[in-house]
């Protein structure tokens, strides 16, 4: 068995879950500007689909497009509902906001639903691994590569020949001349969070297959990996945020599986370093977003 | 006969910076109108108040005898009224040919659409040729083109066009302007914003000399000419 | 001769108990973030524990417990501001969060106020030697738990063995106290991993693991959801078949819902409801009251914890002084919880209480049994 050939499916399968979250965040960055700490929490909606679903007897199969609904119509009414109001105010008031709507789901799901982390039953497939080439590979891992390549072909023939998709791309170039066409910005950013709230559903379904459980604060690490990963590619770059999603998940792997033992414990921050030497030499990140560019003090 | 276009006592503040300061002016169908005036005199503000960019701090601006003040911009192109911004403002990221798309945003039509296409691409056969590059990849007198096709695609009964000879070549500028001109041949109503002052006033039927905001002086460009207002206005001699 | 009388009445007074109106007791506990999965139901636990009391007339039948509460957020900062506030209201016990770390941000102001504290279940047998006199835990300690587990292990035959931990709190780094327990019992590590909390993916570790030369036959890890599913699965799904043993932060629904890969599964924790036994009571009483099944041990625990102070109360002759409930905690012996009898006599705050070993099975428990670890075994706390 090759291991370095078998750790290279763990990194893709780890990086293309990363590369969904930073879409989902780079997405709605992408337009007005905003870095929805939130994000998270739809993927958390949708686990506790899963969850209730689980619990309800329906089938894995129906379960999934019904997380995935959830997460869509969550992402949708958190903009009617809470970064409308706010979209004219500057980036840290559209920040907070987004930490508030953070706590108060987090709350709301550990008065309503449980503090306690809820499992969440699995078809035992997932569980399984196939051989291939000599390499034992997850079923859940496969399904993580497919569901990302499913998901990247899908957003870019979305982006490139949607009439709504192009007119986000240019509505993320330039909001105002964007308004002048007649493109309307509650449309846009309607279906950007659409689209956000759809990769949040599709994450949530990797992320929880792999653990089994749903908890009130479930979403804090994924967001946190995320926005990571949309630094790292360039924040606003939808490009950039597969590129770094993808870095992310490479560099976690290989240093997990090739960093000598006693060296083990400083995984984090040698990762982090990386990253920000990466950063260092291309401070826009990766692939940088055309019109968002970091300025050199 | 009732203005296509009109503002009443106008005003736009930017914070404590007033802009535009109590401006008046009426714009009738098949008219060509130049607003002339120094850096900061406030022409580009009175095209982003009446497209909604900037809010208005007071005034009226009523388009077809509709008061469209404060409206959102996104409601102005279907409605007939149009601007192609300063600085060109294409969609550097999206094909020419995107750039098009998205300037008739509102049209769903399949028939409409191609016409519309046709009637930019025979207006700029060069967009044709690129309609599949990157608008970004474009020259400077290819993306005016753009940006006053992307403007035409709605079909407007009015077209704003703020600057639309800034930084181009003497060749283009004359191109710029011969289209001036057959776009009014072709039924729009124009109003311009231009620091080409003589060419300007060669092709506009009348004009409007802002001074710090404030209409100075109006008429057609021989009265201004004689005048030597505009001198003043452009040397700051107020 | 009247004098006289009166003076022995006055005595007989003061000899006999003097039962106080009500006992407070401060709560600063998570009851939301991060700790609150565990906080909560313990919380749950210490309610039942006092409405019991309370319907009974009090602790004596003349003592009620009267419990004043605050959310700390699982915050440490936020522990400390709830502790100074509870103890300005006048009360004589405190409970803090399931953790170390929030616990010991509040301990200058517990041992300056003087007031016993008791974590509601935090593990770490440096919780009390570094919160002084007047802290308390009320959970095996970590280093118990892990002579238990890999007592266990050598006596089913295994020999070799491989850890997965986290250097991210003291509780997860039990893995360490298993090792040393392992191989003074004559077992061979043969290696270690870590990772950080929350990590999600082990595949990278999971694949080292199958990649090794030689399998272990166990792998032991403290860390819990969601970690312990992610990294049980990773390490089945690439063909590793070891062994594997928890601890009690796997205590979880989830660990019994993992279908084939959560069979088992091998871990300690602080009891178990055997026919008949005092958890067994517990559980019912808990289904009565709450309409609910009791999904976890912390709900007992936290019962075990009111159990405690109301011995204490008792010990002390009724009163509600808190140095001398503090005395009379450190001087308790096997006070009858809903999960273990509990002794604190003798230790320096680290209870001594029954640790159970319970399998995965069928995606129910099997117990295993709760032998008392070999005193000699277990390793000292570990500072870290």
């Amino acid at each position: 068995m090759d291991i370095f050939l078998q750790q290279t499916v763990n990194a893709l399968a780890l990086g293309g879950t990363y590369a969904l979250l930073a879409l989902g965040l780079a997405v709605v960055f992408s337009i007005m500007g905003l870095i929805n700490f939130a994000h998270g929490e739809l993927m958390t909606i949708a686990g506790y689909v899963l969850m209730y679903c689980g619990i309800a007897g329906v089938s894995f199969v129906v379960a999934v497009p019904l997380a995935l609904m959830a997460s869509v119509i969550a992402a949708v009414l958190m903009e009617r509902i809470a970064f409308r109001p706010v979209r004219n105010g500057s980036g840290a008031t559209m920040l907070v906001t987004s930490f508030a709507v953070a706590m108060i789901l987090q709350v709301l799901f550990q008065n309503l639903i449980s503090t306690r982390s809820q499992p969440v039953l699995l078809p035992a497939m997932l569980s399984d691994s196939v051989h291939i080439a000599g390499m034992v590979i997850g079923v859940n891992k496969l399904a993580a590569i497919v569901a990302t390549i499913v998901m990247l072909v899908f957003l870019d023939w979305f982006m490139k020949h949607q009439k709504t998709g192009i007119a986000m791309r240019a509505a993320a170039e330039d909001f105002a001349v964007a308004r002048l066409m007649g493109i309307r910005a509650n449309t846009v950013i309607a279906g950007a969070f659409a689209l956000s709230g759809l990769l949040a559903g599709v994450a949530a379904v990797l992320w929880v297959s792999q653990r089994a459980s749903v908890d009130p604060l479930m979403g804090f690490m994924p967001v946190l990996k995320a926005f990571i990963a949309a630094i790292l590619g360039g924040l606003g770059s939808l490009r950039g945020a597969v590129a770094g999603g993808f870095l992310l998940g490479f560099i976690e792997i290989y240093l997990s599986a090739f960093l000598p033992p006693e060296m083990q414990e400083f995984r984090e921050p040698i990762g982090l370093g990386i990253v920000v030497l990466v950063l260092l030499f291309r401070p826009n990140g990766l692939i940088p977003s055309a019109t968002l560019k970091a300025e050199k003090v | 006969m009732q203005p296509l276009l009109s503002a009443h006592d106008l005003h736009v503040s930017y914070g404590a910076v007033k802009a535009v300061r109590g401006v008046n002016f009426e714009i009738r169908q098949g008219e060509i109108v130049a607003f002339l005036g120094a850096n900061g005199a406030g022409k580009s503000s009175i095209m982003n108040a009446i497209t909604g960019l900037v809010p208005t701090s007071s005034g009226q601006v009523t388009f077809e005898g509709r008061d469209i003040t404060g409206a959102a911009p996104e409601t102005l192109a279907p409605s007939g009224l149009t601007l192609s911004p300063e600085g060109r403002r294409v969609f550097g990221t999206l094909s020419v040919a995107d750039n098009l798309r998205m300037g008739a945003f509102a049209l769903n039509d399949k028939a409409a659409l191609e016409t519309a296409y046709k009637r930019v691409y025979d207006l700029f056969p060069i967009l044709q040729e690129r309609k599949d590059q990157y608008a970004g990849t474009l020259s400077g007198g290819q993306q005016q083109m753009l940006a006053v096709g992307r403007a035409l695609m709605s079909n407007p009964r009015v077209l704003l066009l703020d600057e639309p000879s800034l930084g181009l070549a003497p060749l283009i500028v004359d191109q710029i302007f011969d289209l001036i001109l057959k776009l009014r041949d072709q039924g729009v109503t124009l109003l311009v914003v231009e620091q080409n002052v003589a060419k300007t006033l060669q092709v506009a039927d009348r004009a409007y000399v802002l001074v710090n905001g404030a209409v100075v002086e109006q008429g057609k460009p021989a009265e201004l000419t004689a005048s030597g207002t505009m001198q003043d206005a452009y040397l700051g001699a107020n | 001769m009247k004098k006289l009388l009166t003076l022995t009445t006055i005595g007989a007074l003061l000899a006999a108990p003097s039962f106080a109106d009500t006992l407070r007791i401060g709560a600063a506990t998570a009851q939301t973030g991060g700790l609150a999965p565990y906080d909560a139901p313990v919380m749950e636990g210490i309610h039942i524990a006092i409405d019991e009391i309370n319907a009974a007339g009090g602790i004596g039948g003349t003592t009620k417990i009267e419990l004043i509460e605050k959310d700390v957020r699982s915050d440490a900062a936020q522990t400390s501001i709830a502790v100074q506030e509870l103890v300005d209201t006048g009360v004589s016990a405190l409970i803090l969060p399931c953790d170390a770390d929030p616990s010991l941000a509040a301990i200058g102001i517990v041992s300056s106020a003087e007031i016993p504290a008791i974590s509601t279940c935090a593990s770490s047998p440096t919780l009390p030697m570094i919160g002084g006199d007047y802290m308390f835990a009320n959970f095996p300690g970590d280093n118990v738990q892990a002579t238990v587990s890999a007592a266990w292990a050598q006596e089913q035959g295994h020999d070799t063995a491989y850890i997965i931990y986290s250097p991210d709190s003291q509780y997860t780094t039990m893995p360490l106290y298993f090792a040393e327990v392992f191989e003074k019992m004559g077992g061979t590590v043969l290696g270690q991993d870590t990772h950080s909390i929350g990590q999600q993916d082990f595949s990278a570790i999971a694949t080292r693991i199958a990649a090794l030369p030689e399998q272990p036959d166990v792998i032991m890890t403290s860390s819990y959801e969601p970690d312990f599913p992610s990294m049980l699965k990773a390490l089945r799904s690439a063909g590793v078949t070891s062994q594997m043993i928890g601890s009690d932060g796997i205590d979880s629904p989830t660990t019994f819902s993992l279908g084939e890969a959560g069979e088992g599964v091998v871990f300690t924790t602080a009891g178990y409801a055997e026919e008949g036994s005092p958890l067994e009571a517990f559980n019912a009483k808990y289904k009565e009251t709450t309409g609910k099944d009791s999904e976890t041990v912390f709900n007992a625990v936290g019962y075990d914890l009111i159990k405690v102070i109301e011995a204490a109360v008792l010990a002390a002759d009724g009163s509600t002084d808190p140095k001398a409930l503090r005395d009379a905690i450190a001087n308790l012996e096997n006070v009858q919880g809903a999960t273990s009898a509990i002794t604190y006599k003798g230790t320096d705050g680290m209870p001594v209480r029954q640790v159970s070993l319970i399998r995965v099975k069928d995606a129910g428990r099997e117990f295993l049994g709760s032998p008392s670890p070999d005193a000699a075994l277990i390793p000292a706390p570990r500072m870290q």
